[in-house]
């Protein structure tokens, strides 16, 4: 009989029916997919790390070299090092490997060396991780270039660097944990040791250090690092920690899964908000149903469960349904995975986790449901069966007469007074709208953050024309000398900065010695954002990066004292200002020159310049080969995720316009046909609901746009604080924001309204009026 | 005295299930004068209130013609009807039928302010005027769910009246009353007829019909019969007599 009276319902409001279906499939299908992610990359990611073998620390080093001091350490350090061992890189610049149809990959922003596979750990694999073995005349390409040059096994590539020349065929992909990511900002060729040797004899490209240790279970990394910076070895190169490759591994990929459980989530909440609606626009009709019921004598909790069965019979066929898809979905996400991590993705542990997707959708859906039927248990037989009563109860003093209205022709005027009438039902409408904008905005705030002239802030860098940066040659010092006379002479540059970054031994919150990298130079040729105080302009001042600023860093604020080692003695500097970073792991610090300047581990020297009017950027850029690494590197990316975005909330808003419409005309039929009776016009009455629906998308529009300016802006500082930037201001062009994005929605809106409002024209009006 | 509004053959067919159709009304004719106070009696089913809304354009005819004061009507484009329907007629529903977020005074001056020139203060005025008349001046800005059915019938008749129709159409307007309430509401349409205003009611209740002028009889979509009483003056005529008179014609006629 249940059965019967739900089947009833579901072929009753079919429409309004498929709909909440459809989020609910939706919700489960995305949060599935998601978790399946997830699990995935959990999976493969340990997969990939037990072939792998990676390095917990990774000194990267320039110059002089001395395996036997660095064997000496090994053995000093025996309790924490389980292995060690260098790899020998020979880096060559992207326009020296030829490829194709006399193609290079000259201005890549990868550093590019060719490596011999490791006897002991960080093994460089082939995408069944396999630990490469590359024969003579062959070389294994990372995944990244694979992809960027649209590779394939069997193809060549040509290395040309002066006298040295050599033809290699593809014989792998490189599967390369410590550089697989496009984050780290080197990528490693494999070839045989012969095809190294050569190369090496012939002075084919520069030589580099990775000097890599692997600890024991419960080796201190943090010890073995400051013993080895005390120790003087080699160190003229970043040193990079296991933990950073793991966290560049899974970033994409699981930054994929975030955004996908958020849609979910935010599915979840519409195919709720759906819900209420159909309670809300059905219940004086159910009321009856239910007064009828409880008049026949149906206990409470069986009316209930006429309506919550519908809802989980509903969510049971959505979750499994959607839970089926997902494996077909994630497909489409996992490319990157199956690539970059692991061919074989084939673990158990995703069939469990994607479970729990359609368990948390049905959960929340049964007790949202649960919760709106509450208003059950308070109305009597009578009351349901005379509803008159109840909207008695409820009469309020009279709002919005019609004599009120002054301007407004009166079935616009109708049309505005009934949201305030009913109030709550447009809330939800209001909501989805909210939502709707929110889901535009913000990617394209973002985007335009990115894009603007104003992003350098964020990677500590003042706003300048050009940036040239000197890195890692024995030659750097001289470079950089005749690099600053060359600018002096050049008429087309009009103003320059030099910066010299080495490393220092600070003072940490514990007392003890951590090194930090310290910018020195003048900061006010370029000015910098600074979250608080300002640049290190006069003696004894240094800035901080956020990061270093931290809790988690040095954890001091404006004013306070930094204890710094200079050439054997200990500076006090006072904190000027705090400037956000997010390169360089964000932690970063810039202090006035007068500090001086730590020779022995110069890390690189940064000239900043603007060129005088009527010179050609792009050209000069050329001149000086510079390698201005900036975030629009992204650009498409971005840009699709953006589309993705607004395609996706114009969906919702057209779908829940329609719903929404669809359940109020079907309410409001028999007002409409008086209305009608009276004199008035379909197209009056389409104006009406339009007024209606498009000031509460105004409203929804306005709180919207000040979510993701504002909210929004919060969120994204959120998510950058542990990248080094606390305070994100987003830029938000004016015209997108608040006419662009507007008048599409309202367009997009209108017209939904215009198409859902065609069910009023009726030739018999008497139909719905005798009905 | 001419005729506001003619039928001519008038058809109405509605599709029933996917290959059949019901024909409701059957080659109707119909004239009616102005100034008249007309009823149509039958039983259910008979195609009564059908006619009343085929001819007052508020359903679409099959096929015939319908002339309202002069001009056809039948093949007019909704905008059209809607302004007539606005300007010309006024229409009472046994359902009451009013809109449920406007208050009774709003209820009533709604058709007036639809038109872009409507002079607000008159026709809160006329309104007013209205509720005095009809004896419901108190309810005026009370919620609609606030009067009783006798009440807001009255509502339904001020609403029909503010724009000065010439026809007022009711469709049952006491179905749902008791004789007391009844015979007020057919006290204020006699009035209103007496002002000139031609009235066509559909009714089940001969104490109803035998305050109208003329009695229409319909059967099966045909008006088979009709019964002349002339115009009831409460003063003049004794009821008794004529609503014997009418239950003697009905038997006659077999209802």
């Amino acid at each position: 009989m249940f059965l019967k009276m739900i089947k009833n319902d579901f072929s009753r409001k079919k429409i309004i029916t498929l709909t909440v279906f459809v989020f609910i499939t939706m919700a489960v299908l995305l949060g599935a997919s998601a978790t399946n992610i997830v699990a995935n990359l959990v999976q493969s990611m340990s997969e990939l790390q037990k072939h792998a073998v990676p390095a917990d620390i990774t000194q990267m080093h320039a110059g002089e070299y001395n395996q036997g001091e660095i064997d000496q350490f090994t053995e000093k350090h025996r309790e924490h090092i389980e292995m060690q061992e260098t790899m020998f890189l020979l880096t060559l610049d992207g326009r020296n490997i030829h490829f194709g149809n006399n193609q290079t990959m000259a201005g890549t922003v990868q550093d590019i060396s060719f490596v011999v596979q490791n006897k002991k750990f960080d093994f460089i694999l082939d995408l069944n991780n396999e630990k490469l073995d590359v024969k003579e005349g062959f070389v294994a390409v990372p995944i990244y270039f694979m992809e960027q040059y649209d590779l394939n096994v069997g193809d060549t590539i040509r290395v040309k660097s002066g006298e040295y020349e050599k033809l290699f065929v593809i014989s792998d992909y490189a599967r390369d944990f410590e550089m697989n990511s496009s984050l780290t900002s080197s990528k490693r060729f494999v070839i045989n040791q012969k095809d190294y040797n050569e190369m090496l004899a012939t002075e084919a490209g520069e030589l580099e250090y990775l000097i890599e240790f692997k600890l024991h279970e419960n080796g201190d990394a943090q010890a073995v690092q400051t013993a080895y910076i005390e120790a003087g070895l080699p160190a003229n190169g970043p040193t990079v920690g296991g933990k950073i490759f793991l966290l560049f591994n899974a970033m994409s990929d699981a930054a994929v899964g975030m955004v996908i459980i958020l849609i979910s989530i935010l599915l979840i909440i519409i195919a709720s908000l759906c819900i209420r609606l159909t309670f809300l626009a059905t219940m004086e009709e159910d009321l009856r149903e239910i007064g009828v019921m409880k008049a026949i004598g149906l206990s409470r909790k069986d009316i209930k469960n006429v309506y919550l069965n519908k809802y989980r019979i509903m969510s049971v066929a959505a979750g499994i349904i959607g839970y089926l898809f997902s494996f077909v979905l994630v497909n489409l996400f996992n490319g990157n995975m199956r690539l970059y991590l692991s061919s074989d993705l084939s673990g158990n542990l995703k069939y469990l986790l994607s479970l729990l997707a359609p368990l948390f959708v049905y959960f929340m859906i049964v007790m949202y449901t649960r919760k709106i039927l509450k208003r059950i248990d308070k109305i009597s037989a009578v009351e349901a069966l005379r509803s008159d009563i109840l909207k008695h109860e409820k009469s309020r003093k009279y709002s919005f007469p019609l004599l009120k209205n002054k301007f407004l022709p009166v079935h616009i005027y109708m049309g505005f007074r009934d949201v305030g009438k009913r109030s709550k039902l447009y809330m939800l409408l209001f909501l989805i709208y909210v939502v709707c904008t929110f889901i535009i905005i913000l990617p394209l705030n973002m985007y335009n953050t990115m894009n603007s002239p104003e992003f350098s802030t964020y990677m500590g860098i003042g706003k300048s024309d050009m940036r040239i940066d000197l890195r890692r040659t024995d030659t750097i010092t001289e470079d950089f000398k005749k690099l600053q006379e060359e600018l002096i002479n050049d008429s087309e540059i009009e103003k320059y900065a030099a910066y010299i970054t080495s490393s220092y031994k600070v003072k940490n919150a514990e007392g003890s010695w951590d090194y930090m990298n310290i910018e020195t130079g003048d900061f006010s040729v370029f000015p910098l954002h600074y979250l608080e105080g300002r640049a290190p302009v006069g003696e004894g001042e240094i800035a901080l990066s956020y990061a270093n600023a931290s809790k988690d860093g040095l954890n001091k604020k404006v004013g306070k004292e930094v204890i710094v080692e200079v050439g054997g003695t200990e500076k006090s500097l006072t904190v000027s200002g705090i400037y956000q970073d997010i390169t360089n792991g964000g932690k970063t610090a810039k202090a006035h020159p007068s500090l001086g300047i730590n020779e022995e581990a110069i890390l690189w020297y940064i000239v900043s310049l603007d060129v005088a009017g009527g010179a050609d950027i792009r050209e000069k850029m050329g001149y000086y080969q510079n390698t201005y690494d900036s975030a629009q590197v992204n650009d498409i990316e971005e840009y699709t995720k953006q589309t993705l975005g607004n395609i996706i909330a114009v969906i919702i808003a057209v779908l829940i316009t329609a719903l929404f419409l669809k359940m109020l005309l079907s309410k409001d039929m028999s007002q409409i046909a008086i209305i009608k009776s009276l004199g008035l016009t379909s197209q009056n009455v389409k104006h009406q609901y339009m007024a209606g629906t498009l000031l509460v998308l105004v409203f929804g529009i306005i709180f919207g746009v000040l979510a993701s300016n504002y909210l929004g802006e919060f969120l994204v500082s959120m998510a950058m604080s542990t990248m080094g930037a606390a305070k994100i201001e987003l830029v938000s062009i004016a015209w997108q924001t608040w006419l662009l994005c507007p008048i599409a929605l309202m367009l997009v809106v209108g017209y939904t309204v215009s198409v859902c409002c065609k069910v009023t024209e009726t030739d018999d009006l008497s139909v719905v009026l005798r009905s | 005295m001419s005729n506001i509004l003619v039928a001519r053959n008038i058809n109405k067919k509605v599709p029933l299930g996917k290959d059949n159709e019901l024909h409701i009304l059957k080659n109707v004719n119909l004239e009616i004068e102005e100034g008249e106070f007309i009823s149509v009696m039958g039983p259910s089913g008979s195609g009564k209130s059908t006619l009343l809304y085929n001819i007052s354009s508020m359903d679409r005819i099959t096929s015939g013609s319908v002339e309202f004061k002069g001009s056809e009507i039948s093949k007019r484009n909704e905008e059209e009807l809607a302004k007539m329907r606005l300007k010309n007629m006024g229409f009472i529903f046994q359902d009451i039928n009013l809109l449920k977020n406007l208050s009774v005074i709003d209820n009533m001056m709604f058709p007036a302010l639809v038109s872009k020139d409507a002079d607000k203060n008159a026709v809160n005025q006329k309104a007013r005027k209205l509720l005095e008349m009809t004896g419901i001046e108190k309810l005026a800005d009370n919620n609609i769910t606030q009067g009783s059915g006798g009440q807001l019938q009255r509502v339904g008749i001020c609403r029909a009246l503010i724009n000065d129709p010439d026809i007022i159409f009711g469709d049952e307007p006491t179905g749902a009353l008791d004789s007391k309430a009844t015979e007020e509401i057919m006290s204020i349409l006699a009035d209103v007829n007496q002002n000139g205003t031609t009235v066509m009611l559909v009714t089940h209740d001969a104490k109803v019909a035998a305050k109208t002028e003329r009695i229409l009889l319909m059967k099966d979509g045909n008006l088979v019969a009709e019964k002349k009483l002339g115009k009831y003056t409460a003063k003049h005529d004794d009821i008794k007599e004529r609503e014997e008179s009418l239950m003697k014609w009905l038997v006659e006629k077999g209802f």
